[in-house]
């Protein structure tokens, strides 16, 4: 089942001798349960592709779908609804609020949001993380690794069908990045969401579906087997 | 609620500061409130306690009661309930005390006669009910009173409460008291004079005053009062600028507060939460400070009241100040719209860094 797709998407910026391609004509198409890399060089339009996915800037031409909506004509109001319902954010820096703690993170996203995670799977969620020692935690009293696990969990309380994930371990060392990874790629399978992980630490690859590489705000796919015992369990 | 709250709970140095900040100007404001209040019943508590509608004095008088002569029997000529008032200010000495007052004569059958406090109502030649404010400066029942601008002597043989008439401490006597005080020899040829006519009336613009008489309503006469409107206006203006600067002051700290949440706003606007939701809990959050602050400022300013000696003329009503109160915490509001403003602003795009 399609559940993201970009439909001859393009974003340029400027205008004249000044205009700057930084996604160019692109079509993308993802499924439920598919996790998928895209990486490239710094600068080579990757963030760009992932903010006009997650409805966060609007292409210029073309179009988003989201599981059967087109994202062209939403208004600002109904963008962040579409946000907020469809798509759960991983950022590269912590996007966890400083003065709530892990649980209220939660907290706040129920009252936003009446279709969260019941308290049971919940607990479940704060196990299969190992954060559930961490729920009355303050964001500054975590480490590196544990921030972004509450990251995720937070990106998965809202049952998004779509995670989006900004160099979700640029500020892990390798062992944690690679526990991200497996951990992003499990609640993937799980919960059959559509898992876009933008990064350019090839190693984390071998947890990816599939890959894609954008190069000067072009997108293409890479030949990619999975690792056995990683990507395919 | 929630964001607010939880905030607020996290960083309590940082917001009991800025309570700190709502909570001083309050008071401010407040005490600026009490003091404006007992300045102007020092003033007008001998007019308020006549209970009166308007006056009638002489038109070349400017509508000041201590200019204006008249005499009793222009009372006959309106029809209204009438109480006539000589006034004259002097200084009276008891042993080492001294004190500027003003003496009222007045007729003890109509209605301007004060009601006794302690002790009994003037029933002799040169007998007095004075305000209590004499009591508290030191003035007891029995004592013996020499004039400045007299050689009578008065004698105190009762208080009453609240009576200061343009901050002097009023003394009621009997009109044959007051004029032989004010005439000395002079007596029997101005035994009719007095200096206004306090009239009770549903509609004052019906009477017709003498020729060279005018009826002034009780409200303008106090306007008229020397130095009332001056001293109120002043105090008054006071009171708006530091609403003005309260507001403003509200206003910076909360927009610097949100201007170091731009980032946190960003992300969250990212995640889907909508600019109505963050707006709420700024606002929400306002509130409670200002409450807290504005509270706290009321309570604060009831309990100085209790250790002030009596010469500070403050008088705390509880009522206005409630309005006050509540006009802060509305300015308050209003200084977390701008906040607010900048909320809507936030891009989630350059917030992530994307």
């Amino acid at each position: 089942m399609t559940v993201l797709e970009l439909k001859q998407a393009k974003k340029t910026f400027g205008t004249g001798h000044k205009k700057v391609e930084a996604l160019k004509e692109t079509n993308f198409q993802a499924q439920a349960g598919e996790m998928i890399a895209i990486i490239g060089p710094s600068g080579s339009g990757k963030s760009t592709f992932l903010t006009i996915a997650g409805g966060l800037q609007t292409p210029s031409e073309g179009d988003v779908v989201i599981n059967g909506t087109s994202l062209a004509k939403l208004n600002e109001k109904k963008l962040s609804k579409v946000r907020l319902n469809e798509i759960g954010f991983i950022l590269q820096a912590s996007n966890l609020v400083p003065f709530l703690t892990v649980h209220n993170q939660m907290m706040l996203l129920k009252k936003v949001k009446k279709d969260t995670l019941n308290d049971q799977e919940l607990e479940e969620l704060y196990k299969d993380l190992g954060i559930e020692e961490l729920r009355n935690k303050y964001p500054s009293d975590l480490s590196g690794g544990e921030r972004q696990r509450v990251a995720i969990a937070k990106a998965l309380y809202t049952n998004p069908s779509i995670v989006l994930a900004d160099e979700p371990t640029a500020s892990l060392d390798s062992e944690r990045a690679y526990e991200v990874m497996e951990l992003l790629q499990k609640e993937t399978k799980s919960k059959q969401t559509t898992t876009l992980v933008v990064t350019h630490d090839t190693r984390l690859i071998d947890y990816c579906d599939r890959v894609f590489k954008m190069t000067d705000g072009t997108l293409r796919e890479e030949d990619h087997t999975p690792k056995e015992g990683t990507a395919h369990e | 609620m929630f964001l607010a709250w939880n905030e607020i709970k996290k960083n309590k140095l940082r917001f009991a500061l800025v309570i700190g900040v709502l909570f001083l100007v309050s008071y401010l404001v407040f005490f600026l409130t009490g003091l404006a209040n007992g300045l102007a019943n020092l003033n007008r508590e001998a007019v308020d306690k006549w209970a009166g509608d308007g006056i009638m004095l002489t038109e070349d008088s400017d509508q000041s009661l201590p200019q204006s002569f008249l005499s009793i029997e222009d009372a006959d000529s309106i029809d209204a309930e009438t109480a006539v008032l000589g006034q004259l200010n002097t200084i009276v000495t008891s042993g080492d005390l001294k004190q500027g007052v003003a003496i009222f004569g007045i007729d003890e059958n109509e209605f301007i006669t004060p009601d006794v406090s302690e002790g009994e109502l003037f029933s002799d030649e040169n007998e007095v009910v004075a305000a209590d404010f004499l009591q508290e400066e030191g003035f007891e029942i029995g004592d013996t009173l020499t004039l400045s601008s007299s050689d009578e002597e008065l004698t105190i043989v009762g208080f009453t409460e609240d009576a200061r008439f343009n901050a002097a401490p009023v003394l009621y006597a009997s009109l044959e008291t007051f004029q032989t005080v004010r005439f000395g020899e002079a007596t029997e040829q101005n035994a009719d004079q007095v200096n206004g006519i306090v009239i009770r009336a549903d509609d004052l613009s019906a009477l017709d005053a003498p020729e060279d008489l005018a009826i002034v309503d009780t409200q303008t006469f106090i306007e008229n009062l020397p130095g009332y409107t001056e001293q109120k206006l002043t105090l008054d203006f006071m009171i708006y600028f530091l609403f003005i600067i309260s507001a403003t002051i509200v206003a910076i700290f909360l927009y610097v507060l949100t201007v170091q949440k731009i980032n946190m706003f960003g992300v969250m606007k990212a995640q889907g939460i909508s600019n109505g939701y963050l707006a709420r809990s700024v606002v929400a959050q306002t509130f409670i400070l200002a409450a807290v602050g504005v509270v706290t400022g009321y309570v604060l300013t009831l309990v100085t009241g209790l250790f002030l000696p009596n010469a500070v003329p403050v008088q705390f009503d509880g009522v206005a100040m409630a309005i006050y109160g509540v006009v802060l915490i509305a300015v308050a509001i209003l200084g977390a719209i701008f906040s607010v403003l900048t909320i809507v602003r936030i891009d989630p795009l350059k917030a992530i860094g994307a």
